[in-house]
């Protein structure tokens, strides 16, 4: 590749200037290009071989009946007859409903809180690196220690919230936390938000501190209000940053595991039982590779689906990205 | 910045009880690693412990094989985080600098598979890795870290390489340089800031994750600090002497980490969220 071009430095073949130019970048461009594939084939097949080729498998696994024996997996093929359970399924349902509103709830609690949070420590001066430091723990938390932890705070007998709410005269007596569905889902939405809003006030102070200070100065100039200067100047800028936050947040929520699986075993009944809590059971502890696959599918469906209408009402932000 | 005194009190005051509500669960687990059990199931619980106490350690260290734990989350997450930043490096040039088709399709579908939920995918991998007989193995936990934490690193590494001049790629090649090593000489060694954010950031993912851990290595010898810590089960009571006493030891290496490079886990985590 050695074709000497006057063109700018300018690679990705956008602002071309004449039909000269063009030719040349053309044999330029395809020697790159090539370049550009095998330096990418590495990674792509990994992640080929790991998450695609799976996702297709399972598609193809919720498609039969699968039955263990000695000398390995049975499959039958049966059609939509995992999906038809499911559809008949309460528990299913449940799960499916449960792991919507947690996710849509937990990540809503999170964005009001991250941003209020990020407001005020962007108006702070001193404590950023201790902070950082701080906000950092949570997230670099294993979660199944969180749960642990958070379980011997709810703990019925001897923990600490009751002996706390007690002294503060608000509770009468001990309560199971863990133990009704209503305090089981909020007492996990309390661990995940916890856990996660430090890394969401991250993300958002990154945002903050993009924003440029002529803005503010031009609103104070302009008499605008503390709440108008966020209204007009502050939210619209950090809405790119909100709406990552927010996605990569949901995203996970979606997949939602550990920290039932620890904190509450998806109880009591089934109250915190998430979608990837019931496809386990089914899977690993049942055996029942079909229903088990279906409803991996239908989680994955659900993912996609979220990704789309958030990528769609965001997509100036991300065209302007790949640009 | 014009800010209000009003503005800084408030601030502060926000500040503050934010960072009490984050610190106080972990202090607490903290101290209730040095009571002995029967404080640590007395109601109203003790603030500090009247006898502290090391027992929970040598439990965890001594019956329970936590060395063993940290090792194998140790050898697995240190393998994967440098494949990933072996591969993620080159496929972020690529992304980033050199003219293939369909960018912006590609780092969606990145985005995307870097969240997906490992129930999508664990079934037919359990099964592979078993016709393989790689169940209980190291293998079968680094591979798919190293594919659920590329995605994410190839991203951040993008971003990197595009701050990077695009003078320097024509320059390097005016002096005769191929694209392989105008990635490993010029543009790698710019960008080493982002090769530390990814690394933390494939680590920190390796080193926290349960769900595949917990089918793939089942066997004792092959946990990994999660799974360990989840299935640490007493016969009648939860020790939580025990668990917590692991946990704060496994919190050391990844405290250091977040310490030493946390500026690099922030500027990786914005330009990586909202590159300007």
């Amino acid at each position: 590749m050695s074709v000497a071009t006057t063109a700018p430095p300018e690679i990705r073949g956008k602002s071309l200037k004449n039909r000269k130019n063009r030719k040349d970048r053309k044999t330029l461009d395809r020697g790159d290009r090539r370049y550009g594939y095998v330096m990418l084939l590495p990674a792509g097949l990994v992640i080929g071989l790991v998450t695609l080729f799976p996702i297709i498998y399972s598609a193809y696994m919720s498609l039969n009946n699968i039955s263990l024996t000695e000398s390995g997996y049975h499959m039958n093929f049966s059609g939509f007859s995992n999906y038809s359970i499911l559809i008949h399924s309460g528990v299913y349902w449940h799960s499916v409903w449960f792991t919507v509103y947690y996710a849509i709830a937990t990540v809503a609690i999170e964005l009001v809180l991250g941003i209020l949070i990020a407001l005020a420590v962007n108006a702070v001066d001193r404590l950023k690196d201790v902070s950082l430091v701080i906000m950092l723990i949570p997230w670099s938390l294993i979660t199944v220690i969180s749960a642990q932890m958070w379980s011997y705070i709810y703990n019925g007998v001897y923990g600490v919230l009751n002996s706390v709410l007690q002294w503060l005269h608000l509770i009468g007596s001990p309560v199971t936390w863990t133990g009704t569905p209503f305090s089981a889902i909020v007492a996990m939405m309390v661990a995940d938000v916890w856990k996660t809003t430090p890394f969401v006030v991250i993300i958002l102070l990154g945002g903050l501190q993009m924003i440029p200070v002529e803005y503010y100065e031009a609103s104070y100039i302009d008499g605008a209000s503390r709440w108008q200067t966020f209204w007009h100047v502050t939210f619209p800028l950090l809405r790119g940053s909100i709406a990552l936050a927010g996605l990569f947040r949901i995203l996970q929520a979606f997949g939602v595991f550990d920290l039932p699986f620890v904190l509450t075993g998806g109880g009591p009944g089934n109250a915190t039982q998430s979608l990837a809590i019931l496809g386990e059971q089914q899977l690993f502890q049942d055996l029942h590779f079909g229903i088990g696959a279906a409803i991996a599918v239908s989680t994955v469906v659900l993912v996609l689906g979220v990704s789309l209408i958030f990528l769609t009402a965001f997509k100036s932000l991300v065209e302007g990205e790949a640009a | 910045m014009i800010r209000s005194k009003s503005q800084q009190v408030i601030g502060y005051v926000v500040l503050i009880l934010f960072l009490i509500g984050i610190l106080l669960p972990f202090v607490w687990m903290l101290v209730t690693s040095f009571k002995p059990n029967t404080e640590i199931s007395a109601y109203p619980p003790t603030l500090l412990p009247t006898h502290w106490t090391l027992s929970h350690y040598q439990t965890a260290f001594g019956q329970f094989h936590f060395a063993l734990f940290i090792r194998n989350s140790l050898i697995v997450s240190l393998v994967s985080t440098f494949l990933v930043l072996l591969l993620a490096s080159m496929a972020g040039f690529a992304i980033a600098r050199l003219p293939i088709r369909n960018k912006t399709p590609l780092l969606i579908s990145l985005l995307i598979i870097s969240v997906f939920p490992p129930i999508a995918i664990i079934t037919p991998l359990y099964m592979l890795l078993r016709m393989v007989g790689w169940l209980n193995s190291f293998q079968a936990l680094i591979i798919p870290y190293t594919a659920f934490n590329l995605p994410f690193a190839i991203w951040i590494l993008r971003n990197y390489f595009l701050q990077v001049p695009g003078a320097l790629f024509e320059a390097a090649k005016i002096d005769g340089a191929t694209v392989f090593e105008t990635f490993y000489r010029v543009f790698l060694p710019l960008t080493r800031p982002g090769l530390f954010a990814a690394a933390v950031f494939s680590f920190v993912a390796s080193w926290t994750e349960f769900f595949m851990a917990l089918v793939f290595n089942t066997a004792g010898q092959m946990r990994t600090i999660p799974v360990g810590i989840a299935l640490f089960n007493g016969q009648f009571n939860v020790p939580y002497g025990d668990i917590f006493a692991g946990s704060v030891v496994s919190i050391v290496p990844i405290l250091i980490l977040v310490i030493i490079f946390r500026k690099w886990i922030v500027s990786g985590l914005t330009a990586g969220a909202v590159k300007g």
